[in-house]
């Protein structure tokens, strides 16, 4: 049967509305013969990150290790760029199990369903959940109708700077006024002290609420300092080569952050 | 020709080991790349070494490749080699250190420093489509009364980037980080306001 990603995707996804929404897919899945153990798919995040981005790319394969550390089944799914970025980790079974999927994709909806396809076999054999991270090129965004249940729970990376808070909130509102449905998450890095950041987070926040009326959700900070830098040049996940490092305990965090609602979402 | 030494003091020498030569030249490549300025050594490149990598005044990114006697066409193999695994890769280095004083539109020139090079060589570079971005230098060392000193004499200037081109590129760098253009955020004068 062909499967689409809209199809199943409330069942593992998170919705803004934890009220109604989830009270009915609750009553759903308590209709089954037996308690569920396991979602039909794991959790999908969607980054948007431009290929170019070494810096973000870095973060979402490093975060995807550190899920990976945390106990949980992770994999990242990226398209296949024309570029391919050199921090990108070989294809297949990486450090503590971290996974990387390159499908060959070239829209948002093909990218949809290469994802929906590992979060399906992933759940299969992930006994502690688990969660399929997946980079979208943020030109596929604007796609008007397919694939878009992939971003209902998206994960955006700012940097403290003005005009990077300014597209930041730009893709927020596009995402938030696209559906009642979305989430979206925001992880501030490149801030020298933790009140930089939370100040950053706090005024997109806000101007979101002011003009949108709904507001992205915090998802913490990642600290880019030169550990970061060494262990994206070396292509060695930062948790593993500097696990005591102030930039591998704030990943550890965001990525703690993320499973958190990844369990609740299969919990549901 | 080293400074402060009398002509009658200098004489060749042999080339000293490979640290002490590389650290020998990191100053003295000004003398073939003006206001040249050194950034990294011995960094790793296309499936091999970039003896010195370093920048020029308009921004442009300097590598500098050392061979020994007999290796002056292998040389420009690899000069070309690292030019291509570069080039794309200096908008990378600077997202990863954004102090650097590197601009990827500037382009990236290569530096093939070896005692001689044949007329084979000399006319492969020749046969080259221009501007090249490869420049020919014999490197000797000499030894004066302080001690031994590098000698470059390039056989080759290659010109820069012109500014033309160096606009033209930069117009079209979209200044979003996720290359995203402000048409394509498509928001209001409030909205962006908020931001300034």
């Amino acid at each position: 049967m062909p499967r689409d990603l809209g199809d199943v995707l409330h069942y593992f996804l998170p919705t803004s509305d934890r009220g109604a929404g989830r009270a009915e897919e609750a009553v759903e899945i308590g209709q089954r013969s037996e308690p569920l153990q396991r979602p039909a798919a794991l959790p999908i995040v969607s980054l948007p990150i431009d290929e170019r981005d070494v810096v973000r790319s870095a973060f979402a394969w490093n975060l995807t290790v550190e899920i990976a550390r945390l106990g949980a089944s992770a994999c990242l799914v990226a398209p296949v760029a024309k570029r391919s970025s050199v921090i990108w980790p070989d294809e297949g079974c990486g450090p503590v199990g971290a996974e990387a999927v390159f499908p060959h994709v070239d829209g948002l909806g093909a990218l949809s369903r290469a994802a929906l396809d590992v979060a399906v076999a992933r759940a299969a054999d992930s006994s502690d959940g688990g969660i399929v991270v997946t980079c979208v090129p943020p030109s596929w965004l604007r796609a008007p109708h397919e694939g878009r249940a992939l971003l209902r729970w998206t994960l955006l990376f700012a940097t403290t700077e003005a005009r990077d808070l300014l597209e930041t909130y730009a893709l927020a509102k596009q995402l938030l006024l696209s559906s009642e449905a979305m989430r979206v998450g925001i992880t501030i890095h490149g801030a020298r002290r933790v009140s930089e950041a939370a100040n950053a987070f706090s005024h997109v926040a806000g101007v979101s609420a002011k003009h949108l009326g709904r507001t992205p959700v915090s998802y913490g900070l990642l600290v880019d300092d030169l550990h970061v830098y060494r262990a994206i040049v070396a292509r060695r996940p930062i948790g593993l080569e500097h696990p005591q490092s102030r930039a591998a305990r704030a990943l550890r965090d965001v990525a703690r952050l993320v499973l958190e609602d990844a369990r609740r979402i299969a919990r549901v | 020709m080293p400074d402060g030494s009398r002509v009658s003091e200098l004489r060749l020498a042999a080339a000293p080991p490979r640290s002490e030569g590389l650290r020998l030249l990191r100053s003295r490549i000004a003398d073939v790349v003006p206001g040249w300025q050194a950034l990294a050594e011995d960094v790793l490149g296309a499936d091999a070494r970039i003896d010195l990598v370093g920048s020029e005044p308009n921004g442009g990114t300097v590598l500098v490749l050392v061979g020994e006697a007999g290796q002056d066409l292998e040389l420009i193999g690899r000069g070309l080699a690292q030019h291509a695994w570069v080039t794309p890769r200096v908008a990378d280095w600077l997202q990863l250190a954004p102090d650097l004083p590197l601009r990827a539109e500037a382009g990236v020139r290569v530096v093939l420093l070896c005692p001689a090079f044949r007329p084979e060589a000399v006319a492969a570079l020749g046969a080259m489509q221009q501007p090249c971005p490869l420049l020919l230098g014999t490197l000797r060392f000499l030894r004066n009364a302080a001690g031994v000193e590098p000698l470059i004499e390039p056989l080759e200037r290659v010109a820069a980037p012109t500014e033309t081109q160096d606009v033209r590129r930069l117009v079209a760098i979209a200044p979003f980080r996720t290359g995203l253009t402000d048409d394509d955020l498509a928001l209001s004068s409030e909205e962006h306001a908020e931001f300034e």
